[in-house]
C-alpha cells in the first residue's frame, strides 16, 4: 500500500534537469572530445577522397550529394555510410557504459534520488542526454561533409537530396540510440563499469565481426536438402536475410543504401520476371524509398524502445543503497 | 599445176581490189554530193551545208572551188577540216568533205536562191553542184516532248516519276531548259535519264532526242485527286509543253498519344491504373479497324476500352482508356510499358512510363510495431514506475 501512494505525479518530474545536467557533462568531458576527434578523423578520410573523386570525374548520377556519403573510394576502401555503421555504435557505447554505474561507484546516485526526481527520470533523462549528445555530434559531422560538399563541389544540393540527407541525419541518430540503450542496459546490469563496458564493446563486436557468419551458418541448417526452384532459392535468401537484419548494424546499412542510393528499388532479392520492363536506373520518388526502408527505421526505433525498457524495468528494481 | 592457180591469182586481184572500193564498175567522173540539195534558211542564222567531193577511177589533181549565184549580203564560206579553202585534192576513189557555212543576212527577203557551186580541175575534170536555198518565213516547230506515261498514281509519300522525251527537231544543237508548274508545295526536279543529278537545262544535238526524268513531290497532307503538272521546255524562242498528272490517293496515318502529351502515369502495385489514350489520324483517308495492343511487363494485366475502334477519320481523335495493373509481387520504380495501334497496314506506337508505387499499409504496421513497443514502456512504467 504504501508503494502503491508512492506512485503518485508525474514520473518526468525533474527530467529537465537530469537531461541538462547530463549534456552539458557530455559536451564538455575529455570523453567527448575525443570521440568527436575519432568519428571527425573517421567520417573525413572517406569524405575527402570521394570528393576528390567527384571532383575529377563526370558522375552520371544525378544525385551527386548523396554519392559523397556512398562513394566507395579506391584509395580508402571504405564510404563514409559504412564509416558511420561502425563508428556510431562506438561512439554510444563511449557515451553510455557507465552513465548509471558510475553513479553507483561514486555514490552520488542516492543522493540525486532523495531530490524529487524518480528514477524513470533519472534513467530518461540519461538516456536522452545520451542522444542529445550523440545528435549534435552527428548534425556537427553532417553539415561538415555538406560545406565540404558545397565548397569543393561547387554546385547547391538539390531539394530532395537534402531531405534525403536529413533523413540519413535521423536514421543515424535512431541508430545510435540503439546502442546507447545498449550500453546504458549494460551499466544497469553490471556495478563495475569496466565491465559494462567489455559486455557492450562484447555485443558490438558478435554483430559486427561474429554474426555474419553465424548466420550463414544458421542459413546452411535452414537449407533444404536440395533447392529445386526460383521460389526455394528466394524462400532461403529471404531466411538469410532476415537473420541478417537482427543486427541493427544491417537495418542501418538497408536504411541508408534506400535512403541515400535513390536507385534502390528493393532491399530483398529480385526476380529476374520482376526486372523485365523495368527501366533501370531510374531513381525511385522520396517517398516510396521511405516506404522501401520503412521497415528498417521500424525495426530500429522499436529495438531502441525495446532495449530501454529492459533497462528501465531492471533499474527500477534495483535496491539503492545510500 | 600450181603456177596456174598463181597466175589467176594475179589477174583477179586487181578486180577484187575495184570492188572492194564500193563503187559502181564502170562509173568514171568527179561528183559534187550533198544530203539535200533543196534548203530552208532561217535570215539571220548560219546553216552549214555539208557537200562530198567524189572522184571515181580519175586522177587525182587539184580542184579549184567557186561559188556563183551568192545573193547579195550572203556570206557563204567554204571550210575544209575547220579552215576556209579554196581547192581540194581527191584521191582515186575517195571523199573530201567541204561544209559551205551560210550566213543568210537578217534582212534577206522570203525566197528562193540558187547557189551553183562549182569544182574545176586544171585539165578536163569539172563538176558542178547546184543548190537551192529558200528563205523561210515561218519558225518551224522545233522541239518536241513525249511521255509515256502521263498519268500517275499513288499516295502523298510516293514520288511520281515521270520519263520524258525531249526530242530536238531543228537543225542545229540546241540547250532545252526545263521547268514545271504544279500547284502550290508540290516540288519538282529534273534529273536527266539515269543520272542522279538535278539538272535545269539538258544539250540536245540536232535531230536528237533525250530521256528526262522529272520527279514531282506533294505535300504530305495533300488531299486525295487528280493534280495536273505542266512541264515546259524550251530553247531559243521554241518551246513544247506537255501535260502530266498525280492522282493522289488518300493515305490514313495514326498518332499515339494522351491528352495532355504526357507519357507517364503511376500505379499502385495490384491495382488498377487508367489512363486515356488518343488516337488520332493526321493523313488523307480514313483508318479502318484499328486495333489496340500493349507490351508490359511480366505477370501485369493490360486492358484496352475499348479494344478496337471502327474507325478513324482523318484529322479526327479518339480515346481509348488503357488500365494497367501491375503485378503483385511488382517491385516501386520505373518501367515502360508500350502502347500500340494497328490500323490496315498503319501503326503508331508509344512508350508510357509507369511509376510503381506500393502500398502505404506496411507503413501503417511500422507505425504500429513502434506503438507497441511504447505500450510496452508505458506497462513497464506504470508496473514498476516511479520509485
Amino acid at each position: 500500500m504504501q508503494r502503491k501512494a508512492a506512485r503518485e505525479g508525474s514520473p518526468f518530474t525533474g527530467l529537465g534537469p537530469v537531461f541538462m545536467k547530463e549534456f552539458s557533462d557530455h559536451l564538455s568531458s575529455a570523453r567527448m572530445m575525443v570521440l568527436m576527434l575519432f568519428v571527425i578523423v573517421f567520417g573525413a578520410f572517406p569524405v575527402a577522397t570521394s570528393l576528390q573523386t567527384l571532383r575529377s570525374a563526370v558522375d552520371p548520377n544525378s544525385f551527386i550529394f548523396l554519392r559523397i556519403f556512398t562513394l566507395e573510394p579506391e584509395q580508402v576502401g571504405i564510404s563514409f555510410t559504412a564509416a558511420l555503421n561502425f563508428i556510431i555504435p562506438l561512439m554510444a557505447i563511449g557515451l553510455g557504459f557507465d552513465s548509471v554505474n558510475s553513479e553507483f561507484n561514486r555514490r552520488t546516485l542516492s543522493r540525486v534520488l532523495s531530490q524529487p526526481i524518480y528514477r524513470d527520470a533519472l534513467l530518461l533523462g540519461k538516456f536522452l542526454g545520451g542522444l542529445a549528445t550523440l545528435a549534435v555530434a552527428l548534425v556537427a559531422l553532417w553539415l561538415i561533409v555538406l560545406g565540404a560538399g558545397l565548397i569543393l563541389l561547387g554546385v547547391p544540393p538539390r531539394g530532395v537530396e537534402v531531405a534525403r540527407g536529413l533523413s540519413f541525419l535521423l536514421v543515424a541518430i535512431a541508430y545510435g540510440g540503439v546502442w546507447l540503450a545498449i550500453a546504458i542496459l549494460f551499466s544497469v546490469i553490471f556495478r563495475s563499469t569496466a565491465t559494462s563496458a567489455l559486455c557492450a564493446l562484447g555485443v558490438w563486436l558478435f554483430f559486427f565481426i561474429l554474426w555474419p557468419q553465424l548466420a550463414g551458418a544458421l542459413l546452411v541448417g535452414f537449407a533444404p536438402s536440395e533447392i529445386r526452384t526460383v521460389d526455394d532459392y528466394v524462400a532461403l535468401q529471404s531466411v538469410g536475410l532476415g537473420l541478417m537484419r537482427l543486427s541493427p548494424g544491417t537495418l542501418f546499412s538497408e536504411a541508408v543504401l534506400g535512403l541515400l542510393a535513390p536507385e534502390t528499388r528493393t532491399l530483398g532479392p529480385m526476380l529476374p520476371s520482376q526486372m523485365r520492363g523495368a527501366i533501370m536506373g531510374a531513381p525511385l520518388p522520396f517517398d516510396q524509398s521511405l516506404l522501401l526502408i520503412w521497415p528498417q527505421v521500424t525495426g530500429l526505433i522499436a529495438g531502441m524502445i525495446v532495449v530501454f525498457a529492459a533497462a528501465y524495468v531492471i533499474f527500477q528494481r534495483e535496491e539503492v543503497r545510500a | 599445176m600450181r603456177r596456174l592457180i598463181a597466175l589467176l591469182a594475179l589477174l583477179l586481184l586487181p578486180a577484187v581490189a575495184a570492188h572492194a572500193q564500193g563503187d559502181p564498175p564502170g562509173m568514171k567522173g568527179l561528183f559534187l554530193l550533198t544530203d539535200f540539195p533543196s534548203q530552208t534558211v532561217r535570215a539571220g542564222e548560219t546553216t552549214t551545208i555539208r557537200v562530198k567531193v567524189n572522184n571515181a577511177g580519175l586522177m587525182p589533181e587539184p580542184l579549184a572551188l567557186s561559188l556563183a549565184g551568192v545573193p547579195q549580203g550572203w556570206k557563204v564560206d567554204m571550210l575544209g577540216g575547220g579552215q576556209p579553202v579554196g581547192s581540194v585534192m581527191v584521191g582515186v576513189n575517195q571523199d573530201v568533205t567541204v561544209q559551205l557555212r551560210v550566213e543568210v543576212p537578217k534582212d534577206a527577203k522570203p525566197g528562193s536562191s540558187n547557189i551553183v557551186l562549182s569544182a574545176k580541175g586544171q585539165q578536163f575534170q569539172q563538176a558542178t553542184l547546184p543548190l537551192t536555198l529558200t528563205v523561210g518565213t515561218e519558225a518551224p516547230a522545233k522541239l518536241s516532248l513525249k511521255s509515256r506515261l502521263p498519268s500517275l498514281r499513288g499516295t502523298p509519300r510516293s514520288a511520281f516519276e515521270y520519263t520524258l522525251t525531249v526530242g530536238n527537231d531543228s537543225g542545229k544543237d540546241l540547250t532545252v531548259a526545263l521547268s514545271a508548274q504544279g500547284p502550290a508545295n508540290f516540288q519538282s526536279t529534273f534529273t536527266e535519264g539515269y543520272g542522279s543529278n538535278e539538272i535545269s537545262s539538258i544539250p540536245i544535238e540536232a535531230g536528237q532526242t533525250k530521256d528526262v526524268k522529272v520527279k514531282v513531290t506533294p505535300p504530305r497532307d495533300v488531299k486525295a485527286g487528280d493534280y495536273p503538272v505542266l512541264v515546259k521546255v524550251a530553247a531559243e524562242g521554241a518551246t513544247a509543253e506537255l501535260r502530266v498528272t498525280l492522282q493522289v490517293s488518300g493515305q490514313g496515318r495514326l498518332a499515339l498519344s494522351t491528352k495532355d502529351g504526357r507519357l507517364s502515369g503511376e500505379a499502385e502495385i495490384g491495382k488498377a491504373s487508367s489512363y486515356t489514350l488518343v488516337v488520332s489520324n493526321d493523313g488523307t483517308a480514313p483508318v479502318e479497324e484499328v486495333e489496340m495492343s500493349g507490351t508490359v511487363p511480366a505477370n501485369w494485366k493490360i486492358e484496352f476500352n475499348p479494344k478496337t475502334i471502327a474507325s478513324v477519320a482523318p484529322n479526327d481523335k479518339k480515346d481509348v482508356q488503357v488500365s494497367v495493373t501491375p503485378a503483385d509481387k511488382a517491385i516501386a520504380g520505373d518501367y515502360v510499358a508500350s502502347f500500340r495501334a494497328n490500323g490496315r497496314g498503319e501503326q503508331a506506337s508509344a512508350d508510357f512510363r509507369i511509376t510503381v508505387t506500393t502500398s502505404t499499409l506496411w507503413g501503417l504496421v511500422g507505425i504500429g510495431i513502434i506503438a507497441v513497443a511504447l505500450l510496452v514502456l508505458l506497462g513497464a512504467v506504470a508496473r514498476f514506475g516511479r520509485r
